[in-house]
């Protein structure tokens, strides 16, 4: 009960202060939606149509483009504003289709679609798609005016239905995918989804670590020194700094979470998996701010060491860029890192929808992490205690 | 209460690597008794109430309050004993009376009883019109009350203040002194350090004299000023011829010296409150007018200083 006592005391210093407020719970919700709006919007590219006028056989080929996957078709006034738009990047290709398209179909006239595009490989492969979806047309309507030619329908209109109902009856030629060797990205992860697990990690562990110039404070004011003088055991007040450190870390994380879901639809994957994490994870951070805080004398020395870690350990283990970009030699250097199986476990949660089951392996290492960092901060908070 | 002394130490020995901190101090102290500390900053007072309070463990020596000895492995001793740091050990974030509350659950108050015995000595420190706001917002003296409020919380049968003024405006430390001094009619033993020989003298039953971490002298006020010989000295200014007057005092069996100045004459003597009716009539009969007369008599700092050669604050 004393350790609670001194777990709740220190949760409450720390969110009495209005600015820990901020960087504790806005300055990560604002980060999360600033690498979501940056870098997170090429998950789901945008293709602008321009299709007024065009006839039956126009909404039908947007129809069709609609029911891709992977991309979402939006509908623009006019070519000129199309290219405008795909210029400036606000859409990542576009394609016109002219006014008396369905007419000019019919009357057996060649037409030309018109796609606009921006000179990098993501707008070109949206360009294979949507010309296999205009082709696959093109071979209905072929079809139907074939059968007008051969005499077997008596106008555009029959043969174009009778080459509907054939394209139904006639085998098709598919392509079936079959993937070797892994993905750098997870194919699951939305537009805000890695920004949200990357920043969680990163402002826990950043969080844990300046809650030690909190236990410097309460040190050199000699508040521990006082509590000693209580029937309160060295051991009660050390798991009370841990408690405290602990519950600073969990409530962040529930509001960083919950708040990320709801207001930036990010997907976190399995609860269970999600909690186990946090939970090992602030057990980690909780630790190193102690270990830290009994390292130094004085909040000034503390406070740089504190920053220069948490963001430094956070670079590496991939809360800045993910670790699927860095070399194969310098992704096993980040796993020194608690930081790193981390993220690796909310990839594997968010990505790969992975259970708890998944991350089994990424959860020991934390564990293992949490027990040691553990042990070693109460071994010197204790000396520095009683020392 | 257990019969005896509420705390016993003897032979207190602490040595901080090449550096003997504290020399085999001991002392007793009574209930409703205050025991004042006294010696000069580096003197070893902190050392020696660290070790009785039980964050510090001795090399040598023995310490038992109400019967139950101390150490820094005795946690539950620590129920007996109020501690009061000379650093405001306050939390400044939290109210006085979160701090009082917090504090209460670690001397292992349930919750209400802690509420309650904040209130209550929130009364005691004059804090409960503040009680709700942040302590950083109170002045030096009102942290220095909710300071030693936090060691009477539980209370406790021995009380250690360590130099509880430093730093406080006259006004507060006033408040302080008498405050301490209510302690006593309450049953509290208390140890009390300082180095102002005022606060010593007003305040303490008996006093210990520590100097470089020996406790050299220790008794009343009246039995260390008497190992100075206790002579008061009477200097009396009047004009005139004085010589028939100061021959006519040197006579008495408690004058030990007279001697005539430029301005009058400066006697040493036993009892001199006791004796100035006489002095006076003396006056009189040799046909002396006296002016004025000033009385100093011995105290705490002449004893430091007979028996360690220096002054308390050197």
């Amino acid at each position: 009960m004393k350790a609670l006592s001194i777990g709740l005391v220190n949760l409450r210093r720390a969110f009495r202060q209005r600015s820990n407020v901020f960087f504790v719970f806005v300055f990560p919700m604002l980060l999360i939606l600033v690498l979501g709006v940056t870098f997170g919007g090429a998950a789901t590219p945008r293709v602008g149509v321009v299709s007024a006028g065009s006839g039956p056989l126009g909404t039908a080929l947007v129809r069709q483009l609609e029911g891709l996957p992977h991309l979402k078709v939006v509908a623009v006034g006019g070519p000129a504003a199309l290219v405008t738009d795909v210029a400036r990047g606000n859409l990542g290709a576009g394609l016109v289709i002219p006014r008396g398209y369905s007419e000019a179909i019919r009357g057996g006239r060649a037409v030309a679609l018109r796609y606009v595009q921006r000179p990098d490989p993501s707008s070109r492969q949206l360009g294979q798609a949507i010309q296999g979806v205009v082709a696959a047309q093109a071979a209905v309507l072929g079809a139907a005016r074939f059968a007008v030619a051969q005499h077997a329908a008596p106008g555009f209109q029959a043969g174009l239905a009778a080459a509907r109902r054939a394209e139904a009856l006639v085998p098709a030629v598919t392509v079936r995918p079959a993937s070797a060797g892994t993905v750098p990205f997870a194919q699951r992860v939305g537009e805000f989804d890695e920004g949200a697990w990357t920043e969680l990690v990163l402002f826990l562990f950043l969080t844990a670590m300046t809650g030690a110039v909190g236990q410097i404070e309460v040190r050199r004011l000699g508040l521990s020194r006082r509590m000693l003088a209580t029937p309160t055991p060295p051991s009660a007040v050390i798991a009370g700094e841990a408690l405290g450190r602990f519950l600073v870390a969990i409530i962040q994380a529930a509001v960083i979470i919950t708040g990320s879901a709801l207001l930036f639809g990010v997907g976190w994957g399995s609860p269970p998996g999600v909690a186990a994490v946090v939970i090992v994870f602030s057990l980690v951070a909780a630790g190193a701010g102690i270990l830290v805080g009994t390292l130094f004398r004085n909040e000034q020395q503390a406070i740089g060491v504190c920053l220069l870690l948490g963001l430094g350990l956070g670079a590496l283990g991939g809360c800045m860029v993910p670790l699927e970009l860095f070399s194969p030699a310098m992704r096993a250097v980040a796993h020194v890192t608690p930081q790193a199986w981390a993220n690796d476990a909310f990839a594997r949660l968010v990505g790969d929808g992975a259970t708890i089951a998944g991350i089994a392996p990424q959860l020991a290492v934390l564990a293992g992490y949490a027990a040691a960092v553990l042990a070693l901060a109460s071994w010197r908070l204790r000396r520095v205690l009683t020392a | 209460m257990a019969p005896g002394p509420v705390l016993s130490c003897e032979g207190l020995r602490r040595r901080f690597g090449g550096i003997v901190a504290v020399d085999g101090v001991g002392f007793v102290i009574q209930a409703g008794e205050t025991y004042g500390l006294l010696g000069p900053n580096g003197a070893g007072k902190t050392t020696t109430i660290s070790m009785i309070a039980g964050l510090l463990q001795p090399d040598a020596g023995r310490i038992v309050v109400s019967g139950e000895p101390v150490s820094t492995r005795a946690v539950a001793v620590r129920r007996l004993i109020g501690y009061v740091p000379q650093d405001l050990a306050i939390y400044p974030d939290l109210s006085a009376r979160e701090n009082l509350v917090f504090f209460g659950r670690l001397y292992g108050m349930p919750a209400a009883r802690a509420r309650e015995r904040a209130s209550e000595v929130l009364e005691l420190t004059g804090l409960a019109d503040r009680a709700g706001d942040l302590v950083k917002t109170y002045s030096g003296g009102m942290k220095r009350r909710l300071n030693i409020g936090l060691g009477l919380l539980h209370r406790p049968r021995l009380l250690i203040l360590d130099e509880p003024t430093v730093g406080v405006d006259p006004q507060s430390r006033n408040a302080i002194l008498e405050s301490v001094e209510s302690l006593a009619g309450e049953g509290i033993a208390v140890l009390y350090t300082t180095h102002y020989m005022e606060e010593a003298e007003r305040l303490c039953d008996r006093v210990g004299i520590i100097d470089h971490g020996a406790l050299i002298a220790e008794g009343t006020r009246d039995e260390l000023v008497s190992m100075v010989g206790g002579r008061d000295r009477v200097r009396l200014l009047a004009p005139g011829d004085l010589g028939a007057w100061a021959a006519a005092l040197a006579g008495r069996e408690w004058v030990h010296e007279a001697s005539v100045t430029g301005q009058g004459v400066d006697l040493m003597v036993t009892g001199a409150r006791g004796h100035l009716a006489e002095i006076l009539a003396a006056a009189a009969q040799a046909g002396v007018t006296v002016r004025s007369v000033e009385v100093t008599e011995p105290d705490l700092e002449a004893v430091f200083l007979h028996l360690t050669g220096r002054a308390l604050r050197d």
